[in-house]
């Protein structure tokens, strides 16, 4: 086991139990089990009767659209929610109730504490031990060296608000794993890590899962990591299980997304033939490389966050001491700020969508407009906007009782969602999007990718960056690639249009 | 597939419901109703024509102060200095006046005391980047004393014989100045809020400063707007208690200012930003008045004002916090 283990007394007393009674056992002990769960939110309910297990040593994958009720139903098991109906009852062989630990969707690092606080302060046994920065940040970083050792050995006295938003994730699951819990529940915890991030991950979580025989929960909607990582799924749908505990082996990926209740995935034409004028609309230029770009043309960022972060700020209007800049008639050099970027018709959906993307507080359609009404210079709220919001939510289909409903009493996906249809068929020169589909189900992600395409047929610039490099070199014509170091290593060759090329140049080779 | 689509269409396609946007607004309407019968219970002259026209009366400054802290609070913001600046307002129009300047330009120098504290907020918020607590306290301090400092402590009678006019004249037939200022700033500062887009920047603002900055709101112009908005708003108050009392005094707003945070918190607006209406700030700041009327009229020993107003806060925001459930 992982060093942190074996000085921690403690964990290491719990793991010799644990890896026993894997093994001893024949009928080993459910860790949390939940029967006929529901749950209402006001009028809606959400859930109606779902059942799950969790198993030891099992890596669990908890699927379902968007809204279906996941991280609701996590919440529930860990005691944030409160339920209507049914049981959750919990099983361990340490005491009557598991150490439980989350890494909830949304992230919550605390922003005025430090990296080794921000991980040392679940440790704390009561509240009147004193609090040691040393044994703080020796748990900060064994848990750390487990994903990210270069973090652990860098990072430890920054402040949570300075950590990029891969970082903070990186913490959080640093901060899970750092309990020593019986029963991990991570809510789409891929989401924000690249993918070399993720493999060493899924290395930790495989390797805990068969040593100490703790139950990992999962929730995913990149099936590529579902089927890497996890042994069984439960599927749910409607507020009700339809597939219980199944091994993942068992299901195809066109089944799985038919029990979700997604449309079926539907080859659009536009796929293939993409014709893309000659034109040189604007040219990138940056450290070393000028990039002309076309009209119409999808243009990939891969990579880790820090390289593309540059050449997106200065498109949004952030330049700061960026050193991209933009050079074509009637473009900005550098948009000197946001409002600018908007008025030259260049849309930004953030990566970051619970401290920069939602107005958590404003309705749906304030939240959805408010792109529309900045771009066209619109003073008057009309009636009319409800049909055209109304148009947006059931395009894409974001799932709301209304659309005066507020985005906080939406689920993640939906409300990526509503972000995506702010800059949605408006005519704009140019969208950047940072990782867009995060956290979107698999059958809304085929359509968003759809009416991206729709958009940049259109002749508008895509810019999209994503650190799912398979979701790249599927929808975009060219690709710009960055190393680790945040350096620009140039475009993908069209030659060598495939995953390992792309992981070269990234720096990310496995 | 279909049906979803269909029920969400039909959701989208009724506009909000009165009951649902207004629920907040409503409820403390009641509450204000139920209050005033209690109070009527026991002193049927409390249902009098005479009382009502007391109770708006007394209620007219605060409503136009609230009006103005709403839109601070929307933002996220606060505002401590609108007391301090109801009473410069006072201090400073009266002086001029017994310089023998007429009504006009003496009010006209009193809301300028307004645009200057407005735009000294508005800019430590905004371009120094300062808490708003923090600038609004200073503010309330300097403006507490400059209002003492200009008459030397002394409260100053007005001059110009014709100041009465803006608080009890008839713009409007039959219609008292006071009343029409209060629906008319209202109803269009609700107008503004829910019908133009800039009024919505204001919600924006307060939920995400972030998030609407990388939409292209101008943050900076809607915050500096809102302080600006609220200290003329405090001054244009202290004006009307001026010309209804036709003496000023420097300690005149000391109390208004909590007042006004009171009535915008009990009109349903969040002092996190974001939430809030003109409707609810107004209810609020009538519910503050109808409390402090009653007790008076029922005879409790006025040192328990606080302790009822602090009471009907409470309870409102349970209210608020309940009926969202
Ligand atoms: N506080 C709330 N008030 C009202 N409805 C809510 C609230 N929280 C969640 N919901 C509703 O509950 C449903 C389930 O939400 P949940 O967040 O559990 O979905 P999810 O399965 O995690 O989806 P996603 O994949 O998008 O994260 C959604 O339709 C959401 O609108
Ligand atoms: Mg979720």
């Amino acid at each position: 086991m992982s060093d942190w283990e074996e000085r921690d007394p403690d964990a290491g007393r719990r793991n010799e139990n644990c890896t026993a009674s894997a093994n001893e056992s024949n009928r080993p002990q459910t860790l949390v089990s939940v029967r006929g769960l529901q749950k209402q939110f006001g009028a809606t309910v959400v859930l109606k009767g779902v059942d799950f297990a969790v198993q030891p040593g099992q890596i669990h994958a908890l699927l379902g659209g968007n809204g279906a009720g996941k991280s609701t139903m996590i919440r529930i098991i860990t005691g944030d929610l409160t339920y209507d109906g049914g049981t959750v009852e919990f099983g361990s062989k340490r005491g009557d109730r598991p150490v439980v630990a989350v890494v909830h969707q949304e992230l919550a690092v605390l922003p005025h504490l430090t990296l080794a606080e921000n991980i040392g302060i679940v440790h704390a046994r009561s509240f009147i031990e004193p609090y040691s920065a040393r044994r703080a940040e020796n748990i900060a970083s064994k848990a750390l060296s487990l994903i990210d050792p270069h973090l652990a050995a860098t990072s430890l006295s920054r402040m949570g608000g300075d950590l990029t938003l891969h970082e903070a994730q990186i913490v959080e699951i640093a901060r899970a794993l750092s309990t020593g819990a019986e029963v991990l529940l991570l809510d789409e915890p891929t989401a924000n890590l690249t993918v070399a991030e993720t493999e060493r991950l899924f290395a930790v979580l495989q390797r805990l899962a068969q040593e100490t025989g703790i139950g990992i929960v999962f929730v995913s909607h990149r099936m590529k990591e579902i089927r890497q990582l996890c042994d069984v799924c439960t599927i749910i749908r409607d507020g009700r299980t339809v597939v219980n505990a199944r091994p993942i082996a068992d299901l195809t990926d066109a089944e799985i997304v038919r029990h979700m209740g997604q449309p079926a995935h539907r080859n659009s034409n536009s796929e293939a033939a993409r014709t893309r004028s000659d034109h040189v609309e604007v040219t990138l230029v940056g450290p070393g490389i000028e990039l002309p770009v076309h009209l119409g043309t999808i243009l990939g960022l891969a990579g880790s966050p820090d390289g593309p972060s540059g050449l997106i700020s200065t498109l949004i209007g952030k330049a700061g001491t960026s050193q991209w800049s933009l050079k074509g008639e009637g473009w900005p050099s550098r948009p000197t700020a946001p409002i600018a970027s908007v008025r030259n018709g260049i849309g930004y959906v953030t990566g970051d969508r619970a401290h920069k993307g939602v107005l958590a507080q404003l309705p749906i359609i304030d939240n959805v407009l408010a792109s529309r009404r900045i771009r066209e210079k619109r003073r008057y709220i009309s009636r009319s906007e409800r049909a055209e919001c109304g148009d947006l939510v059931r395009t894409l289909g974001v799932k709301v009782d209304s659309i005066w409903s507020v985005p906080s009493t939406l689920s993640g996906g939906n409300q990526q969602k509503l972000l995506i249809a702010r800059w949605l068929g408006m005519p704009l020169r140019m969208v950047v999007l940072e990782e867009p589909t995060r956290g979107v189900d698999i059958g809304t992600k085929r359509e968003i990718y759809a009416l991206i395409r729709k958009m940049a047929d259109s002749g508008t610039i895509i810019v999209w960056w994503s650190t799912e490099n398979v979701e790249l070199l599927e929808i975009c014509d060219e690709i710009l690639a960055f190393d680790t170091d945040g350096r620009c290593t140039g475009p993908l060759a069209h030659e060598t249009y495939n995953e390992d090329a792309l992981a070269d140049l990234t720096g990310m080779a496995a | 597939m279909n049906t979803e689509a269909q029920s969400i269409s039909r959701a989208l396609n009724i506009g909000p419901s009165i009951l649902g946007t207004y629920r907040t607004e409503i409820a403390i309407a009641i509450a204000i109703v139920v209050l005033m019968l209690g109070v009527g219970a026991f002193i049927p002259a409390a249902l009098s024509a005479g009382n009502f026209a007391n109770i708006l009366q007394a209620a007219a400054p605060l409503v136009i102060m609230s009006l103005g802290v709403l839109l601070v609070v929307l933002t996220g913001g606060i505002d401590l200095s609108v007391g301090s600046v109801f009473s410069l307002t006072g201090m400073v129009t009266a002086l001029i006046m017994s310089w023998g300047w007429g009504s006009v330009p003496s009010a006209a120098a009193g809301l300028g005391v307004g645009l200057i504290f407005g735009s000294i907020n508005g800019l430590l918020v905004t371009a120094v980047g300062l808490a708003p607590f923090v600038v609004t306290l200073i503010t309330y301090a300097v403006a507490g004393s400059l209002a003492f400092i200009v008459t030397n402590g002394r409260s100053m009678g007005i001059g110009a014989p014709d100041f009465w006019l803006l608080n009890s004249g008839q713009l409007i037939p039959g219609i008292a100045n006071y009343v029409l200022f209060c629906v008319a700033f209202a109803a269009l500062l609700e107008l503004a809020l829910r019908k133009m887009t800039f009024g919505r920047w204001f919600y924006a603002v307060g939920s995400s400063a972030n998030a609407a900055h990388l939409l292209g709101v101008p943050v900076k112009r809607t915050r500096f707007s809102a302080y600006v908005f609220s200290s003329l708003m405090a001054s244009f108050a202290g004006l009307l208690t001026v010309s209804y009392i036709l003496n000023a005094e420097s300690t005149a707003g000391a109390s208004l200012m909590l007042q006004a945070i009171a009535a915008v918190v009990i009109g349903g607006a969040s002092l996190f930003g974001g939430t809030g209406s003109a409707i609810g700030a107004v209810l609020g700041a009538l519910m503050i008045t109808v409390i402090q009327n009653g007790v008076n009229l029922i005879g409790i020993n006025s040192f328990w004002q606080g302790s009822v107003t602090g009471i009907a806060i409470l309870i409102a925001v349970l209210i608020d916090r309940f009926s969202h459930k």
